[in-house]
């Protein structure tokens, strides 16, 4: 078995397509991260930067204020961070000088620039405990990116397991003794564990450049005191950066068996790969394109499927179970739901496969 | 050991492919000759179970093959025609996993795999890409990967397609040398890779087995009917036109002598000729290229016995065509029953 696995393995990362299609994905994520990078910004005490240069200012930043976030700290900050409305009344919510700055007058601003009079217990409801967040935080959107490009990269890469032995080969495969049996097993199995190991392969390198790009700071601080942009629709409650991560890269894997697990029962149904291409993109990405609310409770089902699970925001933004649980985890047993469905059903398909 | 189809019937839409087949195999090599569209490769896709029959049933002693599964596919070996192969694995990694498909691991596979490539002459190639190989090459690398297993039952679609004539003969002795105490079924349309080798053709058409014996007797059946006229050269065309000629060769005087197969003297200087397998499939398949005169006549020879359409005559219902063809004596059932145990 172990062998008939090593051989599928081999045949699936051996086709020039599927080797395209992952390069394309990895290429995808690095630019996604490096534009992210060069793309900061922050402005402090006279000083501009860009790029490294604006990390390092924005971590300057929040040395100075990180740890508990207390109300004391917040009028500070207010006071020496907050930018006052610009001559064209802009909102002061909506002007950026730096990720700090951002994170507070999202929270505590009104739109001159001035205390909106909340204090931190009514905004966060509890304490939490701040710092530099914004490189996580930004590097987490760039992997949603990474991971919904890498669920067709895997779709591409699993079309062939069964549909590409259609061509001709199902003759010899079916005809021998454990064709329609081990065989049929071994690939579905392959075809799951390739599917994990590209996943966990994006995450470590994406983790990785992370890592490189902004530092080890923040891991313990709260997602919830970040710059505009990861506040409004972001996930509603509070959780550290590292579980965060934790939680991603838990639901990219989940959403990557059960993607591998669709990807296998068409693969099995179509008779060529490249229709067993377009049916699982079909089926993939169908749940997006439905005209529904994501306050609708019907979105709350949708959003575990597996294209939500490998985007993995609108899914932790569906808040928190009654024991404190993120909703999202709900995807463990629907994950598992799918793959065994997906596994069992791919290799019935292929097992009773007539050639043609 | 006895392979047994019972009423076999394989149906694409209104077309049957293969025709409600009643035969029995048991050990020796087969020959099975056909037209194209005769429905060799259907019929040996439902004897390895590729194939779910419309109809009846194929049995392993007595055994339906279906509820046999792995015991049943463990004991084939099944080269398919036009197979599919992996064009950037190597001869060898592709009979190593053709290998593990079959239960054989380890040093055994590989001493086996390599074995086989020696037998049919690939043993050089054994680490070249499939891709750079030859049509006659991936044949050979077919061969080899249904013999893997040493199977019991080896069935081959055309097996000597692309093969050049040392290889053909090569294959031939492997084959003969291999053959001994299994079943081995060959398709072909050139008569003259069965003839040799083959202990009984079957002749197929239609869809159903419509003749069936040892090569040097299943011919008798057209003893009398094949003769050999010369005529002048330009007037060739036009007999080829209206007869069924199985041969033709230009003389140095300038005369053609035409080989032709006639149920009487096609021409006063027609003499008789012994008949060869080659003019037996002509004398069967020669219809589809002339709009089917002939078929029309044999089969309202086989309507008048009672037999169906397609089936040939049973000898003793005297009529002229079926002679020597039927009876328990060559092993065809007079329903087009053949039984390959009893002709030996
Ligand atoms: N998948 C299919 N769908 C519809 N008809 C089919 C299919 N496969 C075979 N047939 C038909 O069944 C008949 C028998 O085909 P088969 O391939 O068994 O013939 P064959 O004797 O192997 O021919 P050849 O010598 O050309 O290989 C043909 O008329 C063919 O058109
Ligand atoms: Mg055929």
């Amino acid at each position: 078995m172990r062998k008939l696995m090593g051989y599928e393995l081999r045949k699936l990362f051996g086709r020039r397509l599927t080797q395209a299609a992952l390069l394309a994905a990895v290429l995808f994520s690095a630019l996604f991260t490096v534009s992210t990078y060069q793309n900061k910004y922050a402005s402090y005490g006279g000083r501009q930067a860009s790029g490294g240069e604006a990390v390092a200012l924005d971590k300057e930043v929040a040395a100075r204020y990180a740890g508990e976030l207390t109300d004391e700290k917040v009028r500070q900050m207010m006071d020496e961070l907050a930018p006052k409305s610009g001559p064209q009344g802009l909102n002061a919510i909506y002007l950026y000088q730096n990720a700090m700055q951002s994170a507070v007058t999202a929270r505590f601003s009104d739109m001159y620039g001035n205390w909106n009079g909340l204090r931190v217990a009514e905004v966060f409801g509890e304490e939490i405990s701040i710092g530099y967040v914004d490189g996580w935080l930004s590097a987490s959107r760039d992997m949603e990116k990474s991971f919904l490009f890498l669920s067709f990269a895997i779709l591409i890469m699993l079309a062939p397991v069964y549909s590409g032995e259609y061509g001709g080969v199902d003759n010899l495969i079916l005809a021998s003794r454990y064709g329609r049996t081990k065989c049929a097993s071994a690939k579905a199995l392959a075809g799951i564990l390739a599917a994990v190991l590209v996943t966990a392969g994006m995450l470590a390198c994406n983790v990785g450049a992370a890592y490189l790009l902004y530092g080890r700071e923040g891991l313990d601080c709260s997602i919830l005191f970040a710059p505009l942009a990861l506040t409004e629709g972001y996930i509603p409650f509070n959780i550290t950066c590292g579980a965060l991560l934790g939680y991603q890269a838990l639901l990219s894997l989940t959403g990557a068996v059960c993607t591998a697990g669709v990807g296998l029962v068409l693969s099995a149904a179509c008779r060529t790969p490249m229709i067993a291409v377009v049916a699982s993109a079909a089926v993939h990405i169908v749940p997006t394109l439905l005209p529904v609310a994501e306050s609708s409770p019907l979105f709350r089902l949708l959003a575990l499927l597996p294209v939500y699970q490998m985007q993995f925001e609108a899914l932790m933004s569906l808040g928190q179970l009654k024991a404190g649980m993120p909703y999202a985890v709900l995807a463990l047993p629907v994950s598992a739901g799918i793959l065994a469905v997906g596994y069992a059903l791919s290799r019935r398909i292929f097992a009773a496969h007539e050639v043609a | 050991m006895e392979l047994k189809t019972v009423e076999l019937t394989k149906q694409y839409g209104k077309k049957k492919a293969v025709d409600c087949m009643n035969i029995t195999l048991t050990e020796g090599v087969y020959g099975l000759l056909g037209a194209n569209g005769a429905g060799k490769t259907t019929l040996m896709r439902l004897l390895c179970a590729l194939q779910r029959p419309t109809g009846g049933r194929v049995l392993l002693d007595g055994q339906g093959i279906g509820s046999l599964g792995e015991e049943y596919r463990g004991l084939l070996g099944y080269l398919p025609q036009g197979f599919g192969y992996y064009p950037n694995f190597r001869a060898i990694d592709f009979l190593l996993y053709i290998a593990a498909l079959k239960g054989l691991e380890g040093k055994a596979a590989e001493r086996k795999a390599r074995g086989l490539l020696e037998e049919v002459g690939l043993s050089r190639e054994a680490k070249h890409r499939i891709r750079t190989f030859s049509g006659g090459m991936k044949q050979r690398l077919g061969i080899a990967q249904a013999m893997l297993n040493d199977p019991r039952i080896l069935i081959l679609d055309e097996p000597t397609t692309g093969l050049d004539p040392k290889e053909r003969v090569r294959f031939r002795n492997l084959i003969s040398a291999f053959s001994k105490g299994r079943i081995v079924i060959l398709s072909t349309h050139i008569v003259s890779d069965v003839e040799s080798i083959a202990e009984r053709i079957l002749v197929m058409k239609s869809g159903r087995i419509v003749h069936c014996g040892r090569p040097g007797e299943i011919t008798s059946e057209i003893r009398g009917q094949v003769w050999e006229c010369a005529i002048p050269a330009e007037q060739a065309d036009r007999y080829v036109a209206q007869m069924n000629v199985s041969n033709l060769r230009n003389e140095r005087d300038g005369r053609t002598v035409l080989r032709v197969i006639a149920g009487d003297k096609p021409m006063p200087n027609a003499e008789l000729a012994e008949p060869n397998l080659e003019d037996l499939y002509l004398y069967y398949f020669r219809e589809q290229d002339t709009g089917g005169g002939q078929v029309r006549e044999r089969d309202s020879l086989a309507a008048a016995s009672g037999a169906a359409p397609g089936h040939r005559a049973s000898r003793d219902n005297g009529a002229p065509a079926a002679e020597g063809l039927s009876g328990e004596a060559s092993g065809c059932g007079r329903d087009g029953e053949w039984k390959g145990g009893d002709v030996r």
